[in-house]
């Protein structure tokens, strides 16, 4: 996956440690969760820009990693984010009927689906993954999505994933 | 859910379904009898080639494509041992074209399921390809084939006549609850029959009977014995907690999984032997996954150590996103793993779950769709929020 | 040759593992590549270290070598040289293996240092996780006694067990050392420094050690002629040769573990070989009335030794690897050591000299062509 601009902004963005946020297992004391968000170009990237110029209040937790459709997104780039660390994973689009491409958010739903079930019955922290539509006129949906999202992780606490030296 | 063949029950009365009520009977062990039919059927130009197990050495075996009809003596087709999935194998023969000469295969269930599986992924295809199977007691570990094979076999088909589990019988059978197969043309009873005197035929589909028609077998209606099937299914229905109990979520998690795949070498011949990994190149040994330079100083900044080669979880987990779908549970994962990581209990396990979610029981029928290539608008409504 | 004496008294992995702490704290090296235990303690794995407080639980010296460790440095450097200083500790087989690849271009040698340890030689990985405690005991013994049942056959006919035609920099002798001893040797230049600057000095004379590893290497090397006499027997000819495979199941899973089989798309596993017409495979089948499947058994292990038979370090990953127990690395130290002799090649014994097939002179090797 990774020629692919989407996998190689996701080893830049979440494996490089960012200067002002630490993990608490650095030292860094409060835990400001840090999510990757897999935004469809049509509908929730265009959310989630609608929501910053209306300039709605939201965690900056979350770095945007613009894919063209939902369906876009590997189930494996939700694991390899996850591995690498990432407190949650957001993979957002348009609601059903309305995908750009007219059917690609049916089958993220059913990826998606797979993947929450393998992540549960690993008993890995499923609710650190997160599915959700948000049209390009809902900017006050993707400013709750990522708020809610955000409170859930930080009550769930930094993923042991980032420092595991054995996976 | 919405898909209509979701539950065991109904799985089941498919497998029924499968059995038909046309069937003959031959007073020859079942490899014998297997024998005489190929052989009829290559005299009598019905088949050119005939595909199955073969003996290769005093305790080799290996599947084997045979033209000639003197090299039927070497095989052995019901020997519970399974080098290779026979599905993979078939893909290989059938992936660039179908066989124009019609063959005789004969496969266990899951190896069937295999390659319906390896159709839906067009990987394989099925013209001129008539298929035999069996009711499948399950097979032993590779490794048994030179590590007192007779003895074990003796204690096998005693448990095979009653439909029970046999100790030596990899995990994957001992739990493997498609033993019926689903999509054979012609079946054998060999659950709950006497292997060693007789041998049961069941004729499945009209196909069958083609083939069959102008050798000597005569056909009576009479369904197939269906006690020692149930005792089976009730038997190995008991193994789960004792194969699955070690993969409970919660004794999984991220410590649960760098303990079980600790050991692992990353050799990744799991994958390999597995029929439905059928990638020519595999992602995981894709060089983007591994680390460049600088990827490598911000890991070891975050993380103080790295276990190298990286990515070992990334390749399970991400190798049961792959595969759980289509996972037939056939056991060659575990049987290939050098360090004896049960690999294939954990898939199979998984397989079900994900599996069940969507009704669908992995080639069980090779026309149905596999439920990530389809969708439907209303479903899986709690899972979008 | 000049050595320093260390203190064992916690063993082996104990004594090195503050040699490797105090090389980390006086700053020369910036990170460790050393087999750890694993949590659960049935095995150990490559870790690249940084952290210096997860040095105290590393082990120099494993009983059992899961992964080749020129494996672990080729995932480190396959894509261009480490940024860091990087010491690697490993088995000597693991070092030559380390260099083959170099040669091969699949690991970049450049800031990284070596480390090896007299070796005894590894267990079967196998036997090992499925039973840790007793065979950790039976390794001690062996490491006491440098002899002991248990050990892979490959190990018992290896004559590379120390530094001699080893290119390290740093080493440790373990053979005939009193007990809780050990000796760590610059053997390199940039190890002496090394050792100078850990404040490790290094002027004792090592040479009662030279002498008990001379030993141990002859009893090794008659075990080898041994084996090697009796193999030349047993594999002599194709109906031979296919009985010491027999077992195998073709899985190639002995290429994907052996370090120099460092091809992404193997040969054997190509589109060519597998996935022929299906016409293709009924008229193979004809001319000899069947064939197997998965097929060219034969061809995948004799083309193996064609491929890398020259960098064979007889490290034996690919035996350990095996699932049906094939004594696959026995063969290909065997086959290996022939073509290695005409060549006068000794794989990894050093970065100067070139993989002969990679090489040639113009008045050479007139035996092989019809005078
Ligand atoms: S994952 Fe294992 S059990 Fe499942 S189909 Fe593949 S080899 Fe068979
Ligand atoms: S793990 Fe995935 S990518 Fe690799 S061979 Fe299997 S299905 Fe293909
Ligand atoms: S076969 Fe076993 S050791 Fe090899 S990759 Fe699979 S689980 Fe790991
Ligand atoms: S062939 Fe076997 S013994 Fe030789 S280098 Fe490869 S793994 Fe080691
Ligand atoms: S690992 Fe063993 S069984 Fe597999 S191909 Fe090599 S020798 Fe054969
Ligand atoms: S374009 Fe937005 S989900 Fe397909």
């Amino acid at each position: 996956m990774a020629d692919d601009g989407a996998a190689r902004q996701l080893d830049k963005e979440i494996l490089s440690p960012k200067p002002g946020i630490q993990s608490p297992a650095e030292g860094g004391g409060d835990f400001q969760p840090r999510i990757v968000g897999f935004l469809c170009n049509w509908c929730s990237y265009a959310g989630a820009d609608l929501a910053g110029v209306t300039r709605l209040k939201m965690p900056p937790s979350m770095v945007a990693i613009r894919v063209m459709c939902s369906s876009r997104v590997d189930p494996l780039f939700v694991l390899k984010a996850f591995l690498a660390g990432a407190d949650g994973v957001l993979v957002a689009g348009c609601h059903p009927g309305d995908c750009h491409y007219q059917t690609g958010n049916y089958y993220t739903r059913r990826r998606f689906a797979l993947t929450l079930k393998v992540l549960e019955e690993l008993g890995l922290e499923a609710n650190r993954v997160r599915l959700s539509w948000v049209s390009a006129s809902e900017g006050g949906r993707f400013a709750e999505v990522v708020t809610e999202f955000t409170e859930t992780i930080r009550k769930a606490g930094p993923n042991p994933a980032k420092t595991e030296v054995f996976l | 859910m919405h898909n209509a063949r979701g539950t065991t029950h109904e799985a089941y009365c498919v497998e029924r379904e499968a059995l038909s009520m046309k069937q003959f009977q031959v007073p020859r062990p079942p490899d014998d009898a297997l024998r005489d039919m190929l052989a009829s059927l290559m005299d009598k130009g019905k088949v050119g080639g005939v595909f199955a197990l073969a003996q290769t050495g005093e305790n080799s075996y290996s599947y084997a494509l045979i033209t000639d009809k003197k090299l039927l003596d070497h095989i052995v087709p019901t020997l519970p041992l399974m080098p290779a999935n026979a599905g993979k194998m078939v893909s290989r023969l059938t992936m660039l074209e179908p066989v124009k000469t019609p063959i005789a295969v004969i496969m266990r269930p899951c190896e069937l399921r295999a390659l319906f599986e390896l159709v839906k992924l067009e990987q394989a295809r099925l013209d001129n390809l008539l298929f035999i199977s069996y009711t499948c007691g399950g097979v032993l570990e590779m490794k048994t084939a030179k590590d007192g094979l007779q003895l074990k076999l003796e204690e096998y088909w005693k448990q095979v006549k009653t439909g029970g589990v046999s100790e030596d019988m990899r995990d994957s059978c001992r739990v493997c609850e498609n033993f019926v197969p689903t999509g054979a043309d012609i079946t054998l009873t060999l659950v709950g029959n006497d292997n060693g005197k007789q041998t049961t035929v069941q004729v499945n589909s009209e196909k069958g009977e083609e083939f069959l028609a102008g050798l000597s077998y005569e056909l009576t209606e009479a369904g197939p014995e269906l006690e020692a099937l149930d005792s089976m299914r009730k038997k190995r229905a008991e193994q789960k907690p004792d194969v699955f109990g070690q993969f409970a979520a919660e004794e999984l998690g991220m410590a649960g999984l760098t303990a079980l795949f600790g050991r692992c070498i990353g050799c990744h011949a799991c994958g390999r032997a597995c029929p439905v990994c059928y990638c020519s190149s595999c992602h995981f040994e894709a060089a983007e996954n591994e680390f460049d330079p600088s990827t490598l100083e911000t890991e070891l900044t975050n993380r103080g150590a790295l276990r190298l080669p990286t990515g070992t979880l990334y390749y399970q987990i991400g190798r049961l996103f792959h595969v759980s779908i289509s996972c037939v549970g056939c056991g060659m994962c575990s049987d290939v793993c050098p360090v004896d990581i049960p690999v294939a209990s954990l898939f199979a396990k998984l397989a079900g779950s994900v599996q069940g979610m969507f009704g669908y029981v992995s080639g069980r029928d090779a026309e149905e769709k596999i439920p990530t290539s389809t969708f439907e608008m209303e479903e899986l409504e709690e899972i979008g929020a | 040759m000049t050595g320093a004496t260390i203190q064992a008294k916690n063993g082996v992995n104990g004594a090195v593992s503050a040699v490797l702490k105090s090389l980390k704290d006086s700053g020369c090296v910036d990170a460790v590549l050393v087999p750890t235990r694993v949590k659960s303690g049935e095995t150990f794995v490559y870790l690249l270290i940084r952290n210096p407080k997860m040095l105290d639980s590393c082990a120099p010296l494993p009983p059992v070598m899961p992964v080749q460790g020129a494996r672990a440095l080729q995932s480190l450097t396959r894509h261009g040289k480490v940024e860091q200083t990087v010491l690697c500790v490993m088995r000597p087989c693991e070092v030559r293996a380390s260099i083959e690849l170099a040669k091969r271009r699949q690991v970049d040698l450049e800031n990284v240092l070596f480390m090896s340890l007299d070796c005894p030689g590894a267990l079967r990985t196998r036997d090992y996780v499925n039973d840790p405690e007793a065979l950790d005991k039976r390794y001690q013994g062996i490491l006491n006694n440098w002899e002991g049942d248990g050990l892979r056959p490959t190990c018992e006919t290896c004559v590379h067990f120390s530094c001699e035609d080893v290119p390290v920099d740093l080493h440790v002798g373990l053979v005939g050392t009193k007990e809780e001893e050990a000796v760590i040797i610059g053997v390199s230049k940039r190890g002496e420094e090394l050792l100078d600057k850990a404040g490790i000095e290094c002027s004792e004379d090592v040479s009662a050690w030279q002498v008990e590893v001379e030993k141990a290497r002859d009893k090794k090397a008659g075990n080898r002629s041994k084996v090697v006499s009796e193999l030349k027997d047993k594999a002599a000819g194709m109906d031979n040769l296919g009985l010491l495979f027999a077992d195998c199941i073709n899985c190639h899973n002995c290429m994907r573990v052996c370090p120099i089989c460092y091809c992404r798309q193997c040969f054997f596993d190509s589109s060519d070989q597998v996935r022929l017409r299906a016409e293709d495979y009924f008229a193979k089948a004809q001319a000899r009335g069947g064939i197997r499947f998965p097929g060219d058994m034969m061809q995948f292990h004799l083309g193996r030794i064609y491929h890398m038979g020259l960098s064979c370090v007889g490290c034996g990953a690919c035996e350990d690897g095996c699932p049906m127990d094939v004594p696959v690395s026995q063969v290909f130290a065997f086959a290996g050591d022939e073509v290695q002799k005409t060549f006068d090649y000794v794989p990894g014994r050093s970065t100067d000299e070139p993989i002969p097939t990679l090489t040639y002179e113009e008045d050479e090797l007139h035996e092989y062509e019809d005078a």
